[in-house]
């Protein structure tokens, strides 16, 4: 769409409609009343068993469903429930108390994992240790909804022989006539106010992003930007002062600078383009998830045009009809600390298949205690799936048995990788913008 | 430790009231022996006194023999697995979102909640689970 007049050329940027669908996660009529987590897992438990039960007559069609308190011993069966994973190396509060502090050898930090790991099915009826090679401690977290098929073996114990997770939720068909190149840019971690942030790298960024960069042919690229996501920990409020002391007035510019700064760049970038901004671990927004959108007063500049979204954590939009669901990378490093997989990609992937975004939370994630939802819950799969604040940029695209296609990407922390994510909306292909000061 | 002060030392929040205890052969019995019993942690506790545990729900004493019918068939729908957890959660709020969720509850549960609601508000401890300011 440019005017081809010699000398005079005005390119416009490629709009795409938008629609925030992060409904579900703001916290507005919900109180605090007393409540416990037992609420949240128990509709956690209702949804999920409901869905899988639609699932197992195809799965076994021939074995009844069981309680785990209608066991009986020898008999073959299906039992629905709540995995809970017993970890000898799991932090407790409890740990201070016991008089054998020694005999918990120093752990590694991001890891907690330990060969004596074992699982245990619970629903509302009773509990049972689940035994048998078919399940691997090591691939599964607390939270996650399975059945199991297998019987009750004469230890108490139930032997599994098989199991079903949900598997990929139905996805909306994703429009396929959009003939044009539209692209959306993510971008997370780019923690201004610490030493790693570098100004000059970042201000690159904004200069592509809102073709102020390159000549036509790179203006014509940035032109079909429709979307900027910021996946969280974009500032970095030093730790010290979360510890509830009064801020001394000369650190008071520790406090705000790094706030003003982030405006400064913000506001160059939505008065070119929308941008939608999530909290991180390390943004001032409330630490358990849902993360409630970064309030407007932090943001002068920028709230003040209407394409500036401050967004919930996690996130979830829709742009051209193409689903996307993100977070800033909290769930799927705490998976990270009590699972294993081969990558952060796969990791992802048994999000998916649980139907559940942070299947670890209330147990290992804070999380706000829900008593008639558990919003984390997967109904529809997303088009798109991002996580912010990893390593590294991964990406794959992830086919489901229901014709189901998502595009999982992983989006490294900026201020040390440099690196920012394109994804082109008309065929979910991405590839990696990478930006360095270094000559 | 005198016996003589005892009755001094332990309050008693309650002598007598109107509650009739309709099993009186054993409860009487139980009364008579608590009486002559000489050892332990009751010495001397007159057998009426009430321990602070029972004691909730602004001040009724929670008897078992002091809530009717209505309270028995709350109490069965709190107990009940099928519906969730109880606790921290208003019976009322827990019977809609039971509806909500398609468990189709008792309806004479709601009905008996929503006829509370407009009667006094002595009565809102009946909105609270079973185990409101136990646990």
């Amino acid at each position: 769409m440019a005017d081809s007049e010699m000398g005079e050329a005005t390119l416009e940027r490629k709009l795409a409609v938008y629609r925030n669908l992060d409904e579900r996660f703001v916290i507005r009529e919900e109180k605090y009343k007393g409540q416990q987590f037992s609420h949240i897992y128990f509709m956690r438990l209702h949804h999920m068993r409901s869905q899988l039960q639609s699932l197992i007559p195809k799965w076994k069609p021939h074995l009844p469903v069981n309680t785990v308190l209608g066991l009986e011993e020898g008999k073959e069966c299906i039992i629905v429930g709540t995995l809970y994973k017993h970890m000898k190396l799991k932090p407790s509060i409890l740990d201070e108390y016991s008089k054998e502090r020694s005999a918990i050898p120093l752990v590694k930090p991001h890891n907690f994992m330990s060969t004596d790991d074992h699982l245990i099915l619970e629903d509302e009826s009773g509990r049972v240790k689940l035994a048998g090679p078919m399940l691997a401690p090591s691939a599964f977290v607390t939270g996650i909804v399975i059945a199991v098929h297998g019987k009750e073996t004469s230890e108490g114990d139930f032997f599994v022989e098989d199991f079903l997770e949900a598997g990929l939720a139905p996805q909306v068909d994703r429009p396929l006539d959009s003939r044009e190149d539209k692209f959306v840019a993510f971008v997370s971690g780019l923690s201004v106010g610490t030493n790693a942030f570098n100004p000059l790298q970042f201000q690159l960024l904004v200069d592509h992003v809102t073709g102020h960069l390159g000549d036509e042919n790179e203006q014509r690229i940035s032109s079909k930007i429709v979307q900027l996501v910021i996946a969280g920990n974009s500032m970095h409020i030093s730790h010290g002062f979360f510890s509830g002391q009064t801020v001394a007035p000369k650190d008071h510019a520790k406090l705000t600078e790094p706030i003003r700064e982030l405006d400064i760049f913000l506001t160059q970038l939505v008065a070119a383009l929308p941008v939608d901004i999530m909290p991180g671990c390390n943004d001032p927004a409330n630490y358990s998830l849902p993360q409630q959108p970064l309030h407007r007063c932090l943001f002068a500049g920028a709230s003040a045009y209407n394409t500036f979204v401050s967004c919930t954590n996690p996130h979830h939009f829709e742009l051209d009809n193409v689903q996307f669901v993100g977070t800033s990378g909290q769930n799927i490093d705490d998976l990270y600390k009590y699972s294993d997989a081969k990558d952060k990609i796969e990791f992802m992937e048994r999000t998916l298949r649980w139907r559940h975004l942070a299947p670890t939370a209330p147990n290992t994630l804070g999380c706000y205690p829900y008593v008639d939802k558990d919003p984390f819950l997967i109904e529809s799969c997303p088009h798109v799936y991002f996580v912010g604040n990893q390593e590294k940029y991964e990406t794959r695209l992830l086919q489901g048995p229901d014709k189901q296609l998502v595009r999982l990407i992983s989006i490294p922390r900026f201020c040390e990788t440099g690196v920012a994510v394109m994804l082109n909306l008309r065929n979910l292909e991405c590839h990696a913008l990478s930006f360095s000061t270094n000559l | 430790m005198s016996s003589g002060d005892i009755k001094g030392f332990y309050r008693q929040k309650k002598k007598n009231s109107g509650v009739t205890k309709p099993s009186s052969s054993s409860s009487s019995s139980k009364k008579s022996k608590s009486k002559h019993y000489t050892g332990g942690a009751s010495v001397g506790a007159p057998s009426a006194a009430q321990t602070p545990a029972l004691v909730t729900r602004g001040g009724a004493i929670d008897l078992k023999e002091e809530y009717g019918d209505e309270e028995e068939a709350l109490r069965q729908f709190d107990m009940d697995m099928k519906y969730g957890p109880c606790i921290g959660f208003g019976r009322l709020e827990r019977w809609e979102r039971a509806a909500a969720m398609g468990l189709h509850p008792p309806p004479h549960v709601r009905e008996v909640l929503v006829g509370l609601a407009s009667g006094s508000t002595a009565r809102s401890s009946k909105f609270k689970c079973l185990w409101e300011g136990l646990v």
